[in-house]
């Protein structure tokens, strides 16, 4: 072969193998284009068919579906298809990408018919008209199998818009070596109130170089995911029934007071809890240089696992004078009102909602269990970390469903943060939150 | 190719005719710039405009609805206390950021320039500071500055000048200087780099002329040294000024604005109402008012520097 007809050749085959790549190109990007069909997939945008066709096949987008947890949706996926002879489309995607993936879809007519996702967006959903209220199966046998705080969790305007999926919470840790140290009874710690919580701190105040409290104050979600135990639990609450600030109400004003004088003037608590973030806190008390700490399962966890070695103790977040709470963030299952399957739909919630299935995924995504019955398993119940945690199921409360939650929270924490400054007395700094808060909520 | 004869003057007479005429005669040159035009356009002008545009909706990110309000963003930011209260944080951060990183570095300058042992070393070792990511750096300083874990406290401690840690980034009066501490160690760097490239370039005859003279080494330097440098420290603290007004990540990691606010810039809030609080339309409108407000300094500063008819 000649130089040139080699070059040709050479050439021909630079042709044929560009217009192999292209196509091979071509066919990823299609398949991609189609979305993850079938049972399992995950991390596709999932922007397939829209929901309801009319044929038999059912669109599921769920979030953060991890490698733990995959194989769970593989195996029911396919069962259910089986047992009710319909193709299911699942989809995850990441959080980053949930909240602005699940608004495009159903701005542009492509909701999936279900949809897993945290309960916190409902109300702007809700406004959208996209969600099918749920009241029908939530009010009966099915909606009497959740806890009661964790199902209310997914209410808004009067309505259930999803069923609890999972949840977390929150209880009271304490440092039974330094409980020992200061004298008080690591085994029987008398931490049922605010007031047993602050006497035990000026205890070992008095009697430990160890800060006795950890209070967070530095970031906004979780200053307010910190103090809104205080303020719930005092009668106070953040908007009324329809949907109103009312932060500044005497019971909220003496929350307040009680959070800013544990610092300002009991001084109990770790140096500048303006400076701490709800880690910072944490990981004090998880290298054990910390009396006391609201925090969630994970603490006990990690105590566990870490080499740190001293006894900690678990209690429920102490009470106020009209009662006790543990805020709970809440995924929920909800329909998509585009769904032309509605009743697949329901379906496919009460196949995830059998108790085995619920176990299953409770327990190897390590989430609490929304259904009371599972919580009540040997597993949940005998667990020393777990345990405190399904108790506490029973004092849930969500943070209010308000389209623009992130603001009025910011305006709240200023508040606690004045307060907790010296800046601004209680009253003065929730009369001034729930001034903006107004003017915020129109 | 010819271009040259292209670019001829046109001849005509009214304005109109001489642009169609320049127009005409040039068009090939025009053909030719107008991909990089459009380019820019995309990824410069196009951005811009939409901030505006966006500006005048009350727009919430996490909907697609949008009501069209005007003027009314603009309004409400320049009746509200926040936004005052924005400026002087931003002023307090930029000035005494620039300042300090300008002074320093040209401390850190003078002494490079000067014929020190281990030279090369040190010149290396000044730059690390600015090749480490901000937020990085940013981490690294609020954990010096931790009350209950920091070198900080510490250090002061351990001399006895403090009982317990002082939590810096949670004193509402006292975060902004942890935070601008933060940000000098980052930016003195390049200061100290672009000053000493400065120092380098004026000749060493103007200094051997005026020790023969008698001057000392203070006049040396206030006669010679600060006027050769004034081109290098204009361009210098120009960019300072800019990055510092438009920096976000150390405020951002260190503080998140807080506490009460005390920390927050223009940029950190346009961030937090904008997309933390979901208000895009007011994030937006305050962006259009940092861009116009960035833009006026750069041109009064440069006015001012070159007022005597100096070129950049």
């Amino acid at each position: 072969m000649s130089d040139r007809t080699a070059g040709r050749a050479e050439r021909s085959i630079d042709r044929r193998e560009m217009l192999g790549a292209l196509g091979a190109g071509g066919a990823v990007v299609i398949t991609g284009c189609l979305g993850d069909i079938g049972g399992g997939g995950n991390g596709s945008d999932g922007n397939g068919s829209g929901g309801g066709d009319g044929s038999n096949s059912l669109q599921f987008l769920t979030m953060g579906v991890g490698e733990n947890i995959k194989q769970f949706f593989t195996e029911n996926n396919k069962k259910f298809e089986e047992e009710n002879d319909v193709s299911l489309e699942f989809t995850s995607v990441t959080w980053d990408n949930a909240q602005q993936t699940v608004n495009n879809r159903v701005d542009g007519d492509k909701a999936p018919d279900v949809g897993r996702w945290p309960a916190r967006w409902i109300p702007q959903l809700v406004g959208k008209e996209a969600l099918v209220p749920l009241d029908d199966m939530m009010g009966g046998d099915f909606g009497g199998k959740f806890y009661e705080g964790m199902a209310e969790g997914c209410k808004y305007e009067g309505s259930y818009y999803g069923a609890p999926w999972a949840a977390s919470n929150k209880c009271f840790y304490y440092n039974k070596d330094v409980f020992e140290s200061a004298g008080l009874d690591p085994e029987n710690p008398s931490l049922d109130t605010w007031d047993d919580m602050l006497a035990a701190a000026q205890t070992v105040t008095e009697k430990t170089d160890t800060p006795a409290l950890g209070l967070a104050g530095a970031d906004a979600i979780e200053t307010g995911s910190q103090y809104y135990h205080y303020h719930w639990s005092h009668g106070a609450d953040l908007v009324d029934d329809d949907g109103k600030p009312v932060v500044n109400s005497d019971a909220g004003v003496e929350a307040l007071t009680f959070f800013s004088d544990l610092h300002l003037e009991h001084g109990v608590t770790q140096s500048s809890p303006l400076s701490s973030t709800r880690q910072d806190i944490r990981q004090l008390f998880e290298g054990g240089d910390l009396g006391m700490v609201i925090a969630h399962v994970y603490t006990g966890i990690n105590i566990d696992d870490s080499d740190t070695d001293f006894g900690y103790g678990i209690v429920q977040v102490p009470k106020g004078p009209t009662g006790r709470f543990s805020l709970n963030t809440i995924d929920a299952v909800s329909v998509f009102a585009q769904t032309e399957v509605e009743d697949a739909a329901k379906d496919l919630l009460r196949f995830y909602f059998d108790e085995d299935r619920h176990f299953q995924y409770a327990k190897n995504k390590g989430f609490m269990p929304t259904i009371e019955a599972v919580g009540e398993r040997d597993y949940f119940q005998d667990s020393k970390n777990w345990a405190p945690y399904i108790e506490a199921g029973q004092y849930a409360r969500a943070r209010p469903k308000l389209t623009n939650f992130n603001e009025f929270n910011s305006r709240v924490v200023q508040a606690i943060q004045e307060a907790l400054g010296d800046q601004k007395s209680p009253q003065k700094a929730l009369d001034d939150a729930q001034s903006d808060l107004e003017e915020l909520t129109g | 190719m010819g271009f040259a004869e292209d670019y001829t003057e046109p001849t005509s007479d009214s304005r109109l005719e001489r642009g169609l005429d320049h127009l005409q005669q040039n068009s090939r040159a025009y053909l030719l710039i107008a991909p990089t035009i459009v380019f820019l356009l995309a990824v410069i002008g196009y951005p811009i405009l939409e901030t505006f545009r966006l500006s005048l909706f009350r727009a919430p990110s996490e909907t697609s609805i949008e009501t069209f309000v005007g003027l009314q963003n603009y309004v409400e930011i320049l009746n509200s206390d926040v936004f005052y209260q924005l400026l002087w944080q931003t002023g307090r951060w930029v000035v005494v950021g620039v300042a300090a990183k300008t002074l320093l570095g040209l401390l850190i300058a003078v002494h490079l320039n000067g014929d020190i042992a281990g030279r090369k070393f040190f010149r290396t070792a000044f730059l690390v500071p600015w090749g480490i990511p901000y937020a990085i750096s940013a981490v690294v300083f609020t954990w010096i500055e931790h009350p209950q874990y920091g070198y900080f406290n510490a250090i002061l401690i351990k001399l006895g000048v403090i009982e317990e840690g002082i939590g810096i980034l949670g004193s509402p009066e006292i975060a902004w200087i942890g935070t601008v501490a933060a940000d000098v160690w980052i930016g003195t760097p390049f200061m100290a780099i672009i000053l000493l490239a400065g120092l380098q370039s004026i000749p060493e005859d103007l200094y051997e002329a005026a020790a023969v003279d008698g001057a000392e080494r203070w006049h040396q330097f206030r006669h010679i040294t600060l006027p050769q440098l004034k081109g290098v420290i204009l361009i210098a603290t120009l960019l300072s000024t800019i990055w510092t007004f438009v920096s976000f990540d150390v405020i951002w990691t260190m503080t998140g604005g807080g506490p009460i606010d005390t920390t927050h810039t223009l940029v950190t809030w346009i961030y937090q109402t904008g997309l933390e609080n979901g208000n895009l339309g007011m994030g937006a409108a305050y962006s259009v008012i940092g861009f116009l407000l960035l833009m006026a300094f750069a041109v009064v500063y440069l006015r001012v520097y070159t007022s005597g008819g100096e070129e950049l």
